[in-house]
C-alpha cells in the first residue's frame, strides 16, 4: 500500500462504506429491550434490507447492542464480551436505562451511565424505542460509520486507564487480562 | 371451607401451645406462632395434615418494632387451602431456624433472606455469596438502607437534569386529582 495521507484517505472511505452495510449485530438481552429485536430483525421491519443482521457469538459480531439495563452482575459479562469482540467494533446504547438510569434511578444494583464503562458510539432513546427507532439509531450508527466518527473502540484503548478505574469502582473483582491490542 | 379451617386449627391447637391464628376470607388462614417451633410446626403441616407444598417464603421488615417477620406459604391440593405461618424475629440479632431437610427448595429462599435482610440461618448449606456479587454496604433489602443516597453515590447522575421542575402539582392541578396524604412524602 502506498503510505502516504491521501491514498490512505480513499482507502478508509472504501473500507468505512463496505463497513456501513454489512453490520452484524450481537443483541445482547439485558433487559426488556430485547423484545424490539425480533421483530426489527423479521420480516415487518426486516432490518436485514439494511445489512443489519444478528451474528451469533462476540467474535464474530461487528456492534454490541445493549437492550436496557444493566445490573452490575451483568455489566460484568457486557464488558467481557465487548473486549472479546474484534475491531471494528461499535456499542449501542438501547433505552433509556442506558442512559441515565430510566426507571431504575435508585435502584442499589442498576448502573445508569453506560459510557462511564463501555464507549456508546449511539443511543437510542426511549422507553421502550420502537422499532422505527431502532432502525433510526442504526441509520445513525451507518451515518458515523461512513463519516469515520465511530471511534468508540479506539476511545476505549485510549483511555483504558479511566475506564477499567470506572468499571473496578463498582465491581472490585473484575478479573483484568492485559491487553496488547 | 369454614369446616376445613376449625378442623385445621384445632389439630394444631391440640399439638402446639403459644399458637394463635387469623381468619381471613377465602381460602387462607393465618397462624402466628413462636420461632422455636417453625420446623416442628411445618413438619407437621407437611406430613400429617398433608400441605405438601411450599408456595414462598417472605420475609417484612417492620423497622419502627425492631422486628423482622417471617411468613411461610403452604398449600394443600387436597383441601385448597394456604395456610400462612407467620413468626418474629428479633431485627438487631436475626437468627432462623433451618427449613431446608423439609423442602429442599426452601434452601434458595433462605439464601436470598440471608442475603437480602442479613438473617443468620442455622446450619445453612451454602451460605455464602448469592444474588450479588461483590456487595461490601449492609443487606439492601433492609428498610434504613439508604437506596437513593447509595445509587447516587455509586453510580453517578447524568449532567444536566439538576434544573428538572416537578410538573406534579400542575398535573394535579389541570386533572382536578387530589392526592393522598401518604403519597405526599414522595413527591420531591
Amino acid at each position: 500500500m502506498i503510505n502516504d495521507k491521501n491514498s490512505q484517505k480513499i482507502v478508509d472511505i472504501i473500507q468505512n462504506w463496505a463497513r456501513k452495510h454489512s453490520i452484524w449485530v450481537l443483541a445482547y438481552g439485558t433487559g426488556c429491550g430485547a423484545i424490539e429485536i425480533p421483530p426489527t430483525m423479521t420480516s415487518r421491519y426486516d432490518a436485514e434490507r439494511l445489512g443489519v443482521r444478528g451474528a451469533a457469538t462476540p467474535r464474530q459480531a461487528d456492534v454490541l447492542l445493549v437492550t436496557g439495563y444493566l445490573t452490575t452482575k451483568t455489566l460484568k459479562r457486557v464488558i467481557r464480551v465487548y473486549e472479546q469482540m474484534q475491531d471494528p467494533k461499535f456499542v449501542i446504547g438501547f433505552g433509556s436505562c442506558t442512559i441515565n438510569g430510566g426507571m431504575y434511578y435508585d435502584s442499589y444494583n442498576t448502573i445508569k451511565l453506560l459510557d462511564k464503562y463501555l464507549p456508546v458510539d449511539v443511543y437510542i432513546n426511549g422507553c421502550m424505542p420502537r422499532p422505527e427507532a431502532v432502525l433510526a439509531g442504526f441509520g445513525k450508527l451507518q451515518e458515523i460509520i461512513a463519516e469515520g466518527r465511530a471511534n468508540g473502540a479506539q476511545k476505549y484503548k485510549d483511555n483504558l486507564e479511566w475506564y477499567k478505574a470506572n468499571q473496578k469502582k463498582i465491581i472490585p473483582s473484575l478479573l483484568t487480562t492485559d491487553y496488547n491490542w | 371451607m369454614k369446616d376445613i379451617k376449625a378442623k385445621l386449627t384445632e389439630k394444631i391447637k391440640a399439638s402446639f401451645d403459644t399458637v394463635s391464628e387469623k381468619d381471613y376470607n377465602g381460602n387462607r388462614l393465618d397462624f402466628h406462632v413462636d420461632v422455636k417451633i417453625i420446623p416442628q410446626i411445618l413438619t407437621f403441616l407437611k406430613v400429617n395434615l398433608g400441605y405438601i407444598h411450599l408456595s414462598h417464603i417472605s420475609c417484612v421488615d417492620w423497622l419502627e418494632e425492631g422486628e423482622f417477620e417471617i411468613i411461610y406459604i403452604l398449600w394443600s391440593p387436597v383441601e385448597k387451602l394456604k395456610v400462612f405461618v407467620r413468626t418474629r424475629i428479633n431485627r438487631e440479632k436475626p437468627v432462623l431456624p433451618n427449613i431446608d431437610m423439609i423442602w429442599r427448595q426452601a434452601n434458595t429462599y433462605e439464601r436470598e433472606m440471608r442475603e437480602m435482610f442479613g438473617i443468620e440461618i442455622e446450619g445453612l448449606e451454602g451460605a455464602e455469596e448469592f444474588l450479588l456479587e461483590d456487595w461490601q454496604e449492609m443487606p439492601p433489602m433492609r428498610r434504613d438502607f439508604q437506596t437513593e443516597e447509595y445509587a447516587e453515590k455509586t453510580f453517578w447522575s447524568r449532567e444536566g437534569r439538576e434544573d428538572a421542575i416537578d410538573v406534579r402539582e400542575e398535573i394535579i392541578k389541570r386533572s382536578r386529582e387530589e392526592i393522598p396524604d401518604f403519597a405526599k412524602k414522595y413527591s420531591r
